[in-house]
């Protein structure tokens, strides 16, 4: 199968050969033109999350980001309509945004002065009888995003007229009512979830080994050792994620396929099963808060708030580019075949006292330097794996054989925690829509 | 002064309050403060040859992964502080790239420690250098000092080069200068970060 994994532009690969039901080709990974059509593809061809609503709370509000390569600024307008714009000057390609957020009605090319309204619509162009009597500004209006819409909060954009001309919702699926899970985790009311800054991390590695690892319950026993020995010695017994041990297979904890790439790793059963507050290795601060909440509100809602505070122990992947973890909202960025930008969206909830939301903060700043640094070091690891030419196949074949998996009536399908389920899902619509070439 | 074993702020964890918080943020100014240091808020040449001291010594024993020294370059209630932007942003309602009181930092120390921190192996290697130090007298008795630096990181073949500056409070302690605050403003803070498990 020499052709498939040196596939000149023009030639189609073989996905079927590249994506078995129990491994994946190491091409999917490091091959650069893959990378490419991926940009189209699958970043192209499917709902691809933007932003939360509470970054452009304000009419007029602005954040740049990246669409699979694709600058972007997604903007309120002074309506409160949502647009996702390329910020890219129609005219010889500069930025028009050269800011990371804020507000503003227009976005002015810094080279020849074009000027766009957040809208996109185009509305200044200095000079412009030299384009002739015929010109039309509208010509040059900036590119867009043509379908965005949000699902309670959760703003998705996409490219694809076959996905953008039916609802979100139906994309979503069993997803969204995770979705709706994870909002009830925090408080319940959409519209009082609101970031509070983000951690940005760059990994050195395709996007996909870190998506690989969204739904991974085999894992944390082996990769979180130094977290979980520390917290053994340093704190105790059963706490933290220390459930993670032995034949997690046995436990009530879960592997699901929710349909279009979406996947879902309960934790809640292990995590929940009692007081996850209780359970937590303590975070700074967490003395004076709980002290300070049982005297206000008595202990009894001091725990319940408490419980919000620590992390859904709800691991959701929106295919593919969407993770909810612990009370973060997780992007991941493809830049290039072997840089992938992840960046953790820290949540607080807008009614709830600021002390929760303070303790809230620090345990979501807990894991991505516990916990996910030792990921990202073994993401980086397997990639280089990767490079081995001689050694073409990457495992995704835990629980395949052994028949447990089971199927309700909407699809959705359930295994073991342990299980590669989350893998072979994604990647079963990762072959369709790189079959499916919209060019 | 000994602290009595329940109150051990290696387990227990009583001094991060609103208070703390809001002198975290009195600091944060402090540190950004732009008219030049007076010479009647300088401290004596001794005693900003001992600060400095101690600025070395904690740089020198990360650099070294002398971690327990390292712990022991802070006082019992210190704060260790990465903002993830500005420096003056609230950590009670803003994430931060990593605020540690020091039990977490204690903590921190033992992930490494366990030698299973995989981030951490082959370990990486460091060496900061810190310049431009300017040290003046802060409320309470303390030393403020803000320095910028350069660190460079070597993790198996890659060198990375962060830089920055850094605000801190020092107390004394007898004859020893400790770190009662330590604020690490990287200029990237608020783009993707590589593996940074070692200590800033």
């Amino acid at each position: 199968m020499a052709g498939s994994n040196n596939s000149v532009s023009g030639l189609e690969y073989e996905w079927d050969y590249l994506v078995q039901p129990g491994r994946v080709h190491r091409s999917l990974y490091v091959d650069p033109v893959i990378f490419g059509l991926e940009l189209k593809r699958i970043f192209g061809g499917t709902w691809v999350y933007l932003a939360h609503k509470s970054e452009l709370a304000e009419p007029h509000s602005f954040v740049t980001r990246n669409f699979g390569s694709r600058p972007l600024i997604v903007t309120r307008d002074k309506d409160g309509q949502l647009h996702a714009l390329i910020n890219r000057c129609t005219h010889r390609g500069a930025r028009v945004c050269r800011t990371d957020s804020g507000k503003s009605q227009y976005f002015t090319c810094g080279y020849h002065g074009w000027t766009f309204r957040n809208t996109g619509k185009c509305v200044g162009v200095p000079v412009d009888a030299a384009y002739g009597e015929d010109f039309d500004k509208s010509s040059r209006d900036l590119g867009r995003i043509p379908y965005v819409t949000e699902y309670r909060g959760f703003i998705f954009g996409t490219l694809s007229p076959a996905k953008g001309e039916k609802p979100l919702i139906d994309h979503l699926g069993p997803a969204a009512e995770r979705m709706d899970e994870w909002i009830d985790h925090n408080g319940g009311d959409p519209d009082a979830i609101h970031v509070s800054g983000a951690q940005r991390y760059m990994v050195n590695c395709n996007w996909k080994c870190i998506y690989d690892n969204a739904g991974d319950g085999y894992h944390p026993e082996y990769s979180h050792q130094s977290l979980l020995r520390m917290t053994n010695r340093r704190h105790g017994k059963a706490r933290d994620i220390d459930y993670f041990s032995g034949n997690i297979d046995e436990t009530p904890m879960y592997s699901q396929a929710l349909g279009n790439g979406h996947t879902f790793l309960d934790q809640r059963p292990c995590m929940y099963e009692s007081s996850a507050f209780e359970r937590q290795r303590p975070q700074p601060g967490r003395e004076t808060v709980v002290e300070q909440l049982t005297r206000e509100v008595g202990r009894t809602r001091a725990l319940e708030l408490l419980e919000t505070a620590t992390g859904a122990g709800m691991n959701l992947s929106i295919f593919p580019n969407l993770l909810f973890v612990g009370n973060q909202i997780q992007m991941l960025i493809p830049l290039t075949v072997n840089k992938t930008d992840m960046s953790w969206y820290a949540t607080s909830i807008n009614n709830a006292p600021p002390a929760v939301n303070t303790l809230r903060l620090r345990t979501q700043e807990d894991f991505p330097m516990f916990g996910e640094v030792d990921d990202n070091a073994n993401f980086e690891s397997c990639f280089e794996g990767m490079a081995v030419v001689e050694m073409e196949w990457v495992d995704i074949s835990r629980h395949l054989e052994t028949g447990v998996e089971q199927v309700d009536e909407r699809g959705v399908v359930t295994a073991p925690i342990s299980s590669d389920l989350h893998m072979r899902s994604y990647y079963s619509e990762w072959k369709r829509l790189m079959s499916a070439n919209p060019d | 002064m000994a602290t009595s074993p329940d109150k051990n702020p290696a387990q227990v964890s009583c001094y991060v309050d609103d208070t703390l918080y809001d002198n975290l943020l009195s600091l944060a100014r402090e540190w950004l403060r732009t008219e030049p240091v007076r010479r009647d808020e300088r401290p004596d040449a001794i005693t900003c040859q001992d600060c400095e001291s101690a600025l070395f010594a904690e740089a020198r024993f990360a650099d070294n992964l002398q971690l327990e020294n390292w712990l022991a370059c802070y006082d019992q209630e210190c704060i260790y502080w990465i903002p993830s932007g500005d420096p003056q942003t609230d950590p009670r309602t803003h994430v931060t790239l990593e605020i540690h009181d020091r039990r977490r930092l204690e903590d921190r120390v033992a992930r490494i420690r366990t030698g299973f921190a995989y981030s951490m192996i082959p370990p990486i290697r460091t060496r900061h250098l810190l310049g431009n130090i300017e040290l003046w007298h802060g409320p309470q008795n303390q030393v403020l000092a803000r320095a910028n630096f350069i660190i460079d990181a070597l993790f198996r073949n890659k060198h990375r080069i962060l830089s920055g500056w850094c605000g801190y409070a020092l107390r004394r302690n007898n004859d020893n200068w400790l770190i009662s605050v330590k604020q690490i403003n990287l200029i990237d803070a608020d783009l993707p970060q590589e593996n940074n498990t070692f200590f800033l």
